[in-house]
């Protein structure tokens, strides 16, 4: 069998060129990729991490944030596991449109998904547009986690996925919990008995 | 003293010096001293003779080769002479050599030098020829000819033309170079004004006659906008005529439904032609590499005619509108305008067959031009080749025509999904099931259905747009499907007092419990009445199948569209992520597949629970009410008159052949290990409630064998394994005396594995009648 104990998914979303595609690349390939052009459709990559010895295989979906592609990325929401909602610090556009983008996930996601907001490009300080306070007060308001990166100095990028992978492994438990099930279904939900209220014993 | 005491430690010393010091000997007063020095001084004298001895063997030797050397000294002196006459030698020959060579080295810089200056002659004398001959050349409109002078000229080296002004002819040479170059610019200007001339009047054949002139002024560039601009125009009044062909044609016509793919077709393999026809000229005059500037000019001109073909595609196919209406339906569920599925299909086959085109077409320009590339960056460094990979991906991705094929597909996905959801909808609605046949007609119908739609996205070339519908395809067998199936078991398998009237049942007892039980749903099969109560049961049987039937059907599914895609994006740039990608989406569908199978478990599980367990558990207590406890006389009467088992077959057979003739072989046989392994339950429990004698205990193995043989007779699953604990009581209750277990048991067991603790073996014991309890409690497992 494959050599991990959990696997997510993990997909990015969010305006057009915000930098998904370049947080991506810094975490998967370690590299800042010069003149990143924009994502065509969806960008499918795999990292394994280890985590306090539990080896997470994270399959990371970067989706296009071009309006043209966004039927085609609608339809990786259902089985996400986690989110990550992007914006661009020094681009007020791009942090109007997460109420937008909320609604979407809203829409097409399963109810059990991770979100976490995700404020790009914080090497660009001087062009910040969005302050960080009123990020934060977002995100709570919505009862999201809130993380501010650097694509391009590497900063909260490799904590964004970990933290996520963390957060992703602590829910995975939960839920095994509850259904009292030995075997880990990651990413699964819960194993809703449907025939159960017909019993009649 | 201590000296004399260790003469040997001397020895080694100074050479011809004995052990013994004479003064020594002097001092000597002791008669046992001098005999010990006397016999060691005689010692050292014999062995000083052996030395001497040897040393006179040498002596010859040593003579005959002092010989040997007195006769070489005159031979020395003769080498030595030599010697120093060979380095004179040497030395004379080595001179005499740099002499020559410098003679040659001049030699050789003068073969240049006059090269150098024949050459510059040539030069120089190709200007006069390239002036006269341009003039020559203009004058007879001999355009070919002056380029041909103009090119000679430009790739003489323009330091000797600079050098030549300076020489004797100095004034000459400057002024057919002045001539020279304004040739060149009267020569450029007219070239060019002649190939727009015949660009405007598409006069081909001056085109290529002028296109083929430019490069060889170092007009590469303008050459290749100019024939472009040609190429263009032909591609624009022939685009225009087909689409209006197009527009004007008869709805009737066979090729209608597909009219704007075909003519977006025509406008793709249009330039494809061109980049056959003329990719030699270009290469020919304008070298390799060029494809690409050419390619870029033309894209312009596709964009432009694709734009207008997509356009009235949009309008007269309505396809704007379809999807709004499909979208506001999909959000909100009921609308009041709502389109049919069926309306759908022909725009969604349009839409992905002009995708599949563009795809195509996109593919046979990044062949040509990275094969085009490759050859004129044989030798090129790497930043170069990266900067031709960069425009090419420009080029390819940034094109409207590109754009406009990424927003035709983003509007198919939700229609297609659309179109799969309310046809699977709709099927499940019509759902029949045919007498006699497993499966209602929904499940083929469903699997056909995402089959279709998910091949018709196949169609379309566009891993992504594959992708997104095996992602709706999973959504809706995994969600809508699969909620369809679970709220048709949810509805339950109805058990009825009726039922069990209808069987004949004689216990009134088991009657009796079971109505109690199913209280609530005997009133309600009742008012039913016993037909609809009989559509249930088989709706039921027909739901398992058909859930099992889906758990087939979407591994089946699964591997033909791995097949098809790995035929479809089996070569071209990028085919194995777009493989890695697909082969995600379909491994996230093939897992659907597990959940059907879950489903099915429970669906048999409640099966069981519901109509298996409260018949089968009066049958098997019924067990209690034959005794057990009986002598020679009831035993035989048992032999002829079978008190139990017998009737406990026929009722399982009977209980059985419904679900045997409504469930497939596999599901049935499931249930009927789900079956077994509840009789082997119930009968422990109920043997544990009797009393047994010897003869007994002989019956109770009599009716398991023949219950297990029966039971094995009817399922492919081992029924051994279930009835281990069983058949280890039938072999305790038949023993002879409470001592005999220790036959069987520690380390008599053989190769039988005790399924009883201690505990249950002796409560097993205690059930026979005539053992006795001391007996029991006395034994030591
Ligand atoms: N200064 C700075 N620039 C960044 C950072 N991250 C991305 N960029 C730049 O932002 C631009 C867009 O980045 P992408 O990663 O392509 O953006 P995207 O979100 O993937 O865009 P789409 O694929 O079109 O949705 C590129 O020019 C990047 O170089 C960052 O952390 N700091
Ligand atoms: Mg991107």
């Amino acid at each position: 069998m494959e050599d991990y104990d959990y696997l997510f998914k993990i997909v990015l979303i969010g305006n057009a060129g915000v930098g998904k595609t370049c947080l991506v690349r810094r975490f998967t390939q370690g590299l800042f990729p010069p003149g990143q052009g924009a994502t065509i459709g969806v960008d499918f990559m795999i990292k394994t991490v280890e985590i306090k010895g539990v080896k997470v295989k994270l399959q990371i979906w970067d989706t296009a944030g071009q309006e043209r592609f966004r039927s085609i990325t609608q339809s990786y929401y259902r089985s996400a596991n986690a989110l990550i909602l992007t914006y661009d610090i020094t681009c007020e556009d791009s942090f109007r449109c997460l109420p937008e983008w909320l609604r979407e996930i809203e829409q097409y996601a399963n109810n059990q998904v991770v979100t976490i907001l995700v404020g790009n490009k914080i090497d660009l300080a001087d062009k910040r547009e969005v302050h960080r306070q009123r990020a934060e007060e977002f995100a709570e308001a919505q009862s999201m986690l809130y993380l501010e990166t650097s694509a391009k100095e590497s900063d909260n990028v490799e904590k964004l996925f970990l933290d996520l992978a963390c957060e992703l492994i602590r829910e995975a438990k939960q839920n095994t919990l509850d259904n009292n099930d030995s075997t880990p279904m990651p990413g699964e939900g819960k194993n809703i008995n449907y025939l159960s209220c017909c019993s009649m014993n | 003293m201590d000296e004399i005491g260790s003469p040997a430690r001397r020895r080694g010393g100074p050479a011809g010096l004995s052990a013994v010091q004479f003064d020594t000997i002097e001092g000597l007063t002791e008669l046992d001293d001098l005999e010990r020095v006397y016999a060691q001084l005689c010692a050292e004298e014999a062995e000083v003779e052996v030395e001497l001895g040897a040393l006179m063997g040498q002596q010859s030797n040593i003579e005959t080769k002092m010989l040997a050397l007195h006769r070489m000294g005159p031979n020395l002196q003769l080498i030595e002479g030599d010697a120093v006459q060979l380095s004179g030698m040497i030395n004379f020959t080595c001179s005499l050599a740099e002499n020559v060579s410098s003679k040659v080295r001049q030699l050789d810089l003068t073969k240049k030098r006059l090269y150098q200056a024949i050459q510059r002659a040539d030069d120089i004398l190709d200007l006069k020829f390239c002036t006269d001959g341009v003039q020559t050349a203009l004058r007879n409109q001999d355009y070919e000819q002056a380029a041909a002078h103009i090119h000679r000229y430009l790739s003489l080296d323009q330091s000797v033309i600079e050098l030549s002004k300076q020489g004797g002819e100095g004034s000459a040479v400057e002024a057919s170079l002045e001539l020279l170059q304004e040739a060149e610019r009267n020569l450029k200007v007219l070239v060019t004004t002649r190939l727009e001339e015949a660009v405007s009047t598409a006069d081909l054949p001056q085109v290529e006659r002028f296109f083929k002139i430019l490069p060889l002024l170092g007009l590469h560039e303008q050459g290749l906008a100019r024939f472009a601009q040609y190429l263009c125009s032909q591609l624009a009044s022939k685009a225009e005529e087909n689409l209006l062909l197009a527009v004007g044609s008869d709805l009737g016509e066979r090729r209608a439904p597909v009219i704007f793919a075909d003519t977006l077709t025509l406008l793709l393999e249009g330039i494809a032609r061109i980049v056959e026809t003329h990719q030699p000229i270009v290469e020919t005059y304008y070298g390799p590499g060029r494809l690409h500037t050419l390619l870029a000019h033309l894209q312009k001109e596709c964009d432009k005619q694709a734009q207008k073909i997509v356009d009235k595609f949009i309008q007269q196919r309505d396809y704007n509108n379809k999807f709004q209406v499909v979208q506001s339906s999909m959000m909100r569920g009921m609308t009041t305008e709502k389109i049919e599925p069926r309306d759908l299909d022909p725009v969604l086959c349009e839409v992905t067959l002009m995708n599949s085109r563009a795809e195509l077409y996109f593919r046979f320009l990044r062949r040509r031009i990275v094969a085009d590339f490759e050859v004129a960056d044989a030798m090129a460094d790497e930043t170069v080749i990266q900067e031709h990979q960069q425009s090419l991906e420009l080029l390819l991705k940034d094109c409207q025509l590109s754009r406009a094929m990424q927003e035709l597909i983003g509007y198919y996905i939700p229609m297609e999904e659309y179109y799969m959801r309310e046809s699977v909808n709709k099927a499940v609605v019509m759902d029949t099931a045919e007498v006699g046949q497993l499966s209602s007609s929904m499940v083929d119908d469903v699997f056909y259905i995402v089959k279709k739609c998910i091949s018709r996205a196949l169609t379309s070339s566009s891993s992504d747009c594959v992708c997104a519908m095996i992602n709706h395809a999973t959504s809706v067998l995994e969600t809508d499907f699969r909620e369809v199936l679970v709220s048709k078991l949810r509805a339950g398998y109805p058990v009825s007092a009726l039922q069990d009237l209808q069987r004949g049942v004689s216990s009134a007892v088991s009657m009796m419990q079971s109505s109690l039980q199913q209280g609530k749903i005997t009133n309600l099969t009742q008012t039913l009445g016993i037909e609809s109560q009989e559509q249930a049961k088989s709706a039921y049987l027909v739901t398992l199948n058909n859930v099992e039937v889906c758990s087939e059907n979407i591994r089946t599914l699964k591997k033909n569209l791995e097949s098809d895609c790995a035929k479809l994006f089996s070569q071209g740039a990028g085919s194995d992520h777009a493989k890695a990608k697909i082969d995600s989406c379909l491994s996230d569908l093939v897992t659907t597949s597990s959940k059907f199978k879950d489903l099915l478990q429970e669906g048999l599980q409640e099966l069981n629970n519901t109509s298996i367990r409260p018949q089968v558990k009066p049958w098997i207590s019924s067990f209690l009410s034959v005794s057990h406890n009986i002598e020679e006389e009831e035993f035989s009467e048992y032999e002829a008159n079978d008190p139990w088992v017998q009737q406990l077959i026929v009722q399982l057979e009977q209980l059985m052949a419904e679900f045997k003739v409504g469930l497939s072989p596999v599901i049935y046989d499931t249930l009927t290990s789900l079956m077994t392994s509840l009789i082997a339950m119930e009968m422990e429990k109920t043997v544990f409630k009797c009393t047994f004698s010897r003869l007994g205990g002989l019956q109770f193995d009599k009716e398991l064998r023949a219950l297990v043989a029966y039971l094995s007779s009817v399922t492919s699953w081992t029924i051994r394994d279930k009835f281990a604990r069983l058949t280890q009581m039938a072999t305790i209750l038949n023993l002879e005396r409470v001592s005999e277990i220790l036959d069987y048991w520690g380390p008599n067991s053989g190769p039988l594995t005790w399924r009883l603790t201690p505990a249950e073996v002796r409560q097993v014991l205690a059930l026979r009648v005539d053992f006795r309890s001391e007996d029991i409690k006395r034994l030591r497992l």
